[in-house]
């Protein structure tokens, strides 16, 4: 007994260790910086200058807003994509293929896969070409270096784990449901949005908690996208971290974006489990 | 005349295999009708087939002089209880019950007092503000009747529904499931591998194999003269003697001396199948008086087995074994392995089977 405790605590401690050395540390490291000035001395100022001006709350608005729609679109690109392969694809060999498909873009690096989309968008790019051949548009609009640049970018880049993760979750749904639908008779579509769609719920709030936090941590997509015109939180806080060697307000804007997020995380869970427990409540 | 449910040459492949195999059935408004047989027997098939879940099937269907033919599943006046009850784990019981009337255009208030009539009439009305993962297999088994019933469908399909019950409350809704379908002067179409869960309920029985009805009628018809072999065997208990035809009016067993005088001439050459029920068979001690519309042979006792209210005797007969049954209150039970008996049953209760 006594061994097998000693070695259940080696089995905990060892996860724990990785989690303090690598996660927790760094983090509270961070924290701290973000508390002193450049001499040492403990300080609120470097959050101070956050909100001094609307420079930074600019910045924390434009990452939001860009990030919320980032997601927003790739729920609507990525749930139709996950409930095509989970419900429409009958052969498990190519089910497999169009994985293969979704997570393959993610082998190659964002940089390379922005500058792509750089070509696409230009002004004699692909993109306008077609548009203006079309007679959608007269002439080519811009739309490189705009925050509609960004939020393509981030959507083309996010797509895959919405897709991976609502497919997850799509694919645990008894099909006998959907039958007892049907055979109730409610139709197909009214089917999907009182069957399906309610019991893949998990799969779209965890692949949009995912996207959502991916696009609000990213840099290198914003900044290749709108070639710097579009400012989001991630590039002051390199910039301070690697050009202006300023740790300490880098610190307190990479800690500022932390709080932020996960407030903004928190409200969301809390809005569902609101309207989730209201549904349960209208019943009784 | 048409009959309220018309299934006429209904196939259906599945590449080479062949699930239901130019099937031909009618039932009656208001008919109890169980479909009975093995795992792939092309059962389920069938009864998904009424309720429009199966595509590219050849044949027709039609319920109620309508057919069935270009209707999807959400159109047909058919409900069906699923095997595994097929709950919506994220509505409340009477969401889930309300869901059909509401998805036919039903008022808010109107499905909720649906809902309400459909869980009382399974007992389940204390229970709606409950959701499915909070019942138990019996509750839901409840629930999912009464979400089949809510719609009021012409036809109530139900697919194994008791499979999962344990014996007790399988035999208690048995009864139920009959009084309610009596009460509601519905159609019910049940699908079951139970033999005796067919034959307490139904009011018929479609005997299934491979993909074909292989015998149709009353619980008593196929259990007291069944149509071969193979349903002789599936209803019920069975002494089956695969036998040769001799002249003379008896039967040679196979495997063995024994001959059987059972008044049987025709085709005279012929291999048999001879069904004698255990329960048919009396075994004495002492040498009964046989007329000639008796069977009887000479026997050694192999086994006794008391199986509560009746006790099985095994017997061996010149190389053939036999089983009877008798009832465990009969006081001529009390028999010794290895002594010989006399065992013996009236013509006309046996019966000669093509093999």
């Amino acid at each position: 007994m006594r061994i097998r405790n000693f070695w259940a605590a080696i089995l905990i401690a060892l996860p724990l260790a990785f989690m303090l050395a690598f996660f927790l540390v760094p983090f509270l490291v961070t924290v701290v910086a973000s508390f002193h000035d450049g001499e040492g001395e403990w300080t609120l100022a470097n959050y101070a200058k956050i909100v001094a001006d609307s420079y930074y709350p600019g910045i924390f608005y434009t990452t939001f807003k860009l990030s919320l729609i980032a997601t927003i679109v790739s729920f609507l690109i990525g749930y139709p994509i996950a409930y095509y392969i989970v419900n429409m694809v009958k052969t498990r060999a190519v089910r497999r293929l169009c994985y293969v498909l979704v997570i393959m873009p993610l082998f190659t690096s964002n940089i390379v896969r922005s500058f792509g989309w750089l070509i696409l968008l230009g002004r004699q790019g692909l993109v306008n070409q077609t548009l203006v051949a079309l007679g959608i548009i007269e002439r080519p609009i811009p739309i490189l270096f705009t925050e509609a640049a960004i939020i393509i970018g981030l959507a083309y880049i996010l797509v895959p784990f919405m897709v991976l993760t609502i497919s997850s979750i799509l694919q645990t749904i008894d099909r006998s449901l959907v039958e007892a639908s049907l055979d109730l008779g409610s139709s197909r579509l009214s089917t999907f949005f009182h069957v399906t769609l309610p019991l893949s719920l998990p799969g779209v709030i965890g692949g949009s908690l995912i996207v959502f936090t991916l696009a609000v941590s990213a840099y290198v997509v914003p900044a290749i996208m709108s070639g710097g015109r579009v400012v989001v939180m991630a590039m002051p806080i390199f910039d301070n971290y690697a050009t202006l060697f300023d740790f300490n307000f880098g610190a307190a804007l990479a800690v500022g974006l932390l709080v932020v997020t996960l407030i903004l995380i928190a409200l969301y869970l809390l809005f569902i489990e609101r309207s989730s427990r209201r549904r349960i409540a209208r019943q009784a | 005349m048409a009959s309220f449910i018309d299934v006429r040459n209904l196939t259906k492949r599945y590449g080479d295999y062949l699930a239901l195999d130019d099937v031909s059935i009618q039932v009656a408004e208001g008919e109890f009708l169980a479909l009975l047989g093995p795992s792939g027997c092309g059962k389920t098939t069938l009864l998904r087939s009424i309720a429009g879940f199966i595509d590219q099937l050849d044949g027709e269907i039609s319920i109620d002089c309508r057919s069935m033919a270009d209707l999807p599943p959400n159109r047909r006046p058919v409900n069906t209880v699923f095997q595994n009850y097929a709950l919506f784990p994220h509505m409340t019981v009477a969401e889930n019950v309300a869901y059909g009337p509401r998805r036919n255009g039903e008022s808010r208030q109107a499905a909720a007092a649906l809902a309400e009539e459909s869980l009382s009439t399974v007992g389940m009305l204390d229970f709606g503000k409950r959701f499915p993962e909070q019942l138990s297999g019996g509750q839901q088994q409840r629930v999912a009747l009464a979400r089949a019933i809510a719609n009021r469908p012409k036809v109530l399909l139900l697919d194994e529904p008791l499979g999962a019950l344990d014996l007790k409350l399988r035999k208690q809704m048995q009864i139920e499931l009959k009084s309610l379908q009596q009460s509601l002067g519905m159609t019910f179409i049940f699908v079951t591998h139970d033999q005796e869960e067919a034959l307490v309920m139904a009011d018929r029985i479609a005997v299934m194999e491979a993909g074909r009805i292989v015998q149709i009628g009353s619980g008593e018809d196929i259990y007291h003269t069944p149509a071969s072999r193979y349903v002789a065997d599936f209803i019920g208990d069975a002494n089956l003697i695969a036998c040769e035809v001799e002249a003379g009016g008896t039967l040679r067993a196979e495997g063995g001396s024994l001959s059987l005088p059972v008044g049987h001439t025709a085709g005279v050459g012929d291999k048999v199948t001879y069904l004698v029920r255990p329960e048919a068979i009396s075994v004495s001690a002492r040498k009964p008086a046989v007329s000639d519309d008796d069977v009887g042979l000479e026997a050694v006792v192999t086994d006794i087995v008391f199986v509560g209210n009746a006790v099985r005797i095994y017997l061996e007969a010149a190389g053939v074994s036999l089983v009877c049954q008798m009832p465990s209150s009969s006081r001529a039970v009390d028999f010794a392995r290895g002594q010989t008996v006399h065992a013996a049953w009236r013509r006309d209760s046996g019966q000669v089977l093509a093999r």
